[in-house]
């Protein structure tokens, strides 16, 4: 009897070990880039192959590519910027496509709403070319219009999407409620429906701005030098010289850094619910 | 305040039809409820006044103006929801204030409109909170005081209370009455609870499946239901239903029941109808009809004593010192005053007024 409890509790505890070693190394496997990336944005070039954890940080990494000739802060400034637009644009277009796939009756809803998802089965390597081309005739190469443009067509599909599902989960008897009490739809779209799917818009929005964040096939093909982001301005750092791993860490961070903030926004709204008290 | 008139409406979804044909003039000032169970189109009725449904045919007037293509902001008609509906990023304050902030009243004019309001509802105290810090009844309120607040044409409520608790239900009903009253605002009021439709309206619409069956004073639909849906649906417990023959005046159903009716035209099979509350106990030398008692039930206000005779059951409602045992035979007495016969294939009264 003892015997067999014992035999089960170190079954348990082995168990128990080896979900903990799986999960220590899918950690590890995640992390240690990150954290290798962390190390060598402060390391000075002399440093770069050393093993060791201990060495003296250093700034200058940061400095050179903030200067001459590799100017980062202007491809940073690119990247806020498409981002910025495309979220800013997105965000309100989606909602209110997402609205009225959500509570609208039209024909071939169903076919509409699948179509919008499929325009994005296309792989963007076979449409790239199209796109330069266009661009290029509409002298728009080179641009953060084209950027925007072409984000706000990859971004917006997915958008819709997700705030249609926010959407669904709202019951609607408080949006009926205001356009009983004088609301106009849009109205109630903005003082009631926003409010209530808030925590969904935000996550929405910091998913469009992720994705467009980090674009680079686009970025690669539609710009030269005025409107190059971070990731093909990381590229740079590839000279006849070598690889400039230092340089490219330090970007690296810069790039990580919205994401770990935008993360942490994500996290906090997904707490708390936003509909308590308006139904039942 | 206004008059509601539905003239020959007719609400299809594909090919289920909601509401058939549908005509019905609600006076001004007028406490007006739709009582029907649950799929009988009385809740599309009324979101068809409120704008919230397109009907597919037929014309809605409020006040004399045909209103079917204004949207429902334009039609000046505040609605209670079942869940209440409010808006939870919103104070209550807010909430109450928000049809008026939408007609452009602002400031100290808006505050204090808003606080009348809470306080005919007293809410008063609660002006500050969020709709998720409140009570059930509460938030009813916060509805209620959100629907006065502005003084429509028209109230609409679509069963405000069944998200109550029963005996917040019985207090909330009063104060609803007592509102209506007061504002002397025409009211549409759709419920399933026929103790509402009784206790509130001057008149109820009893709906069946898309269509109004009787429209009457909840005196008349009590006293002279006119089909055997409103009889079996109006009352509780439920009015009995005997299947039977009449011919020459005369009612006669298995198991020894006999009734005159005081019905000269109808000979054949019919239905005859008595409220529980019609039968009595009697001696059984001096009763309409011997029969078995099968249970014995007691309310607290009086005893519901369920007989058997013929395969037909019956209730009456006994005095609640009355007591028998399962199976003892009695006898019952029918008020003949208070008999109904229907056709038992139209399904129609036969008495006459």
């Amino acid at each position: 009897m003892s015997d067999r409890a014992a035999a089960a509790r170190r079954r348990r505890l082995v168990w128990k070990g080896l979900e903990a070693a799986i999960l220590l190394g899918m950690l590890f496997l995640i992390l240690f880039p990150i954290l290798w990336m962390a190390l060598t944005a402060f390391k000075r070039p002399v440093d770069l192959f050393d093993l060791t954890i201990l060495f003296t940080p250093t700034l200058d990494n940061f400095r050179t590519i903030f200067g001459a000739p590799w100017n980062i802060g202007r491809t940073l400034l690119n990247s806020t910027i498409v981002a910025g637009l495309t979220v800013l644009i997105s965000v309100p277009a989606s909602t209110l496509a997402a609205y009225a796939f959500s509570r609208f009756e039209m024909p071939f809803k169903g076919a509409l709403f699948f179509t919008i998802l499929a325009t994005q089965f296309i792989p963007a390597v076979v449409v790239v070319l199209p796109f330069y081309l266009l661009f290029r005739d509409l002298g728009l190469l080179d641009t953060h219009l084209a950027l925007v443009v072409v984000n706000l067509a990859i971004v917006t599909p997915f958008a819709t999407w997700m705030l249609k599902g926010f959407l669904d989960a709202v019951p609607t008897e408080s949006e009926e409620a205001a356009l009983v009490d004088g609301a106009t739809r849009l109205r109630v779209i903005l003082d009631v429906v926003v409010p209530m799917i808030w925590p969904g818009v935000v996550v929405t929005a910091v998913f469009c701005f992720i994705l467009t964040w980090n674009e680079f096939l686009f970025a690669l093909i539609l710009t030269r030098d005025d409107a190059v982001t971070l990731p093909v301005g990381i590229t740079r750092f590839r000279t006849e010289r070598g690889d400039l791993w230092e340089l490219i860490a330090a970007a690296g961070i810069l790039i990580s850094i919205p994401m770990f903030l935008l993360a942490s926004v994500i996290q906090r709204h997904f707490v708390r619910g936003m509909t308590g008290g308006a139904v039942k | 305040m206004a008059e509601v008139i539905l003239r020959n409406v007719t609400k299809r979804w594909g090919g289920f039809v909601a509401v058939r044909d549908q005509s019905l003039s609600i006076r001004d000032g007028e406490f007006m409820v739709l009582l029907g169970p649950s799929g009988c189109g009385k809740t599309t009725t009324m979101r068809m006044v409120a704008g919230l449904e397109e009907p597919t045919a037929g014309d809605i007037l409020i006040g004399g103006n045909r209103v079917n293509d204004l949207p429902p902001r334009e039609r000046d008609v505040a609605m209670v929801f079942q869940s209440y509906g409010l808006y939870p990023h919103m104070t209550v304050a807010e909430n109450i204030g928000y049809p008026l902030k939408l007609r452009g009243i602002r400031g100290a004019e808006r505050e204090r409109q808003v606080r009348a309001a809470a306080d005919k509802v007293e809410l008063g105290e609660l002006l500050h909170r969020k709709p998720r810090e409140l009570s059930g009844g509460q938030r009813q309120r916060v509805a209620l005081a959100r629907a006065i607040v502005r003084r429509p044409t028209v109230f609409l409520m679509d069963e405000p209370l069944s998200n109550l608790d029963a005996k917040l239900r019985v207090s909330t009903r009063a104060e609803i009455k007592h509102l209506q009253f007061e504002l002397g605002v025409t009211t549409i009021y759709v419920t399933h609870d026929q103790i509402e439709a009784m206790t509130l309206a001057h008149r109820v619409a009893v709906m069946s499946q898309g269509e109004i069956r009787q429209l009457d004073t909840p005196e008349a639909i009590y006293d002279r239901p006119a089909d055997l849906f409103v009889a079996g649906f109006i009352g509780s417990p439920p009015m009995n239903l005997v299947t039977g023959q009449h011919s020459n005046g005369v009612f006669i159903a298995a198991g020894g029941l006999r009734a005159e009716t005081g019905v000269a035209r109808h000979a054949g099979s019919a239905v005859l109808g008595i409220r529980p509350e019609d039968v009595t106990v009697a001696p059984p030398d001096a009763a309409d009809l011997v029969a078995q008692v099968y249970a014995v039930e007691l309310t607290g206000e009086a005893v519901l004593v369920t007989v058997i005779a013929g395969g037909s059951r019956l209730i009456a409602k006994a005095d609640r010192a009355w007591r028998a045992e399962m199976g003892a035979t009695i006898g019952v007495k029918l008020d003949s005053r208070r008999l109904h016969l229907f056709d038992a294939e139209t399904t129609k009264r036969l008495n006459p007024e």
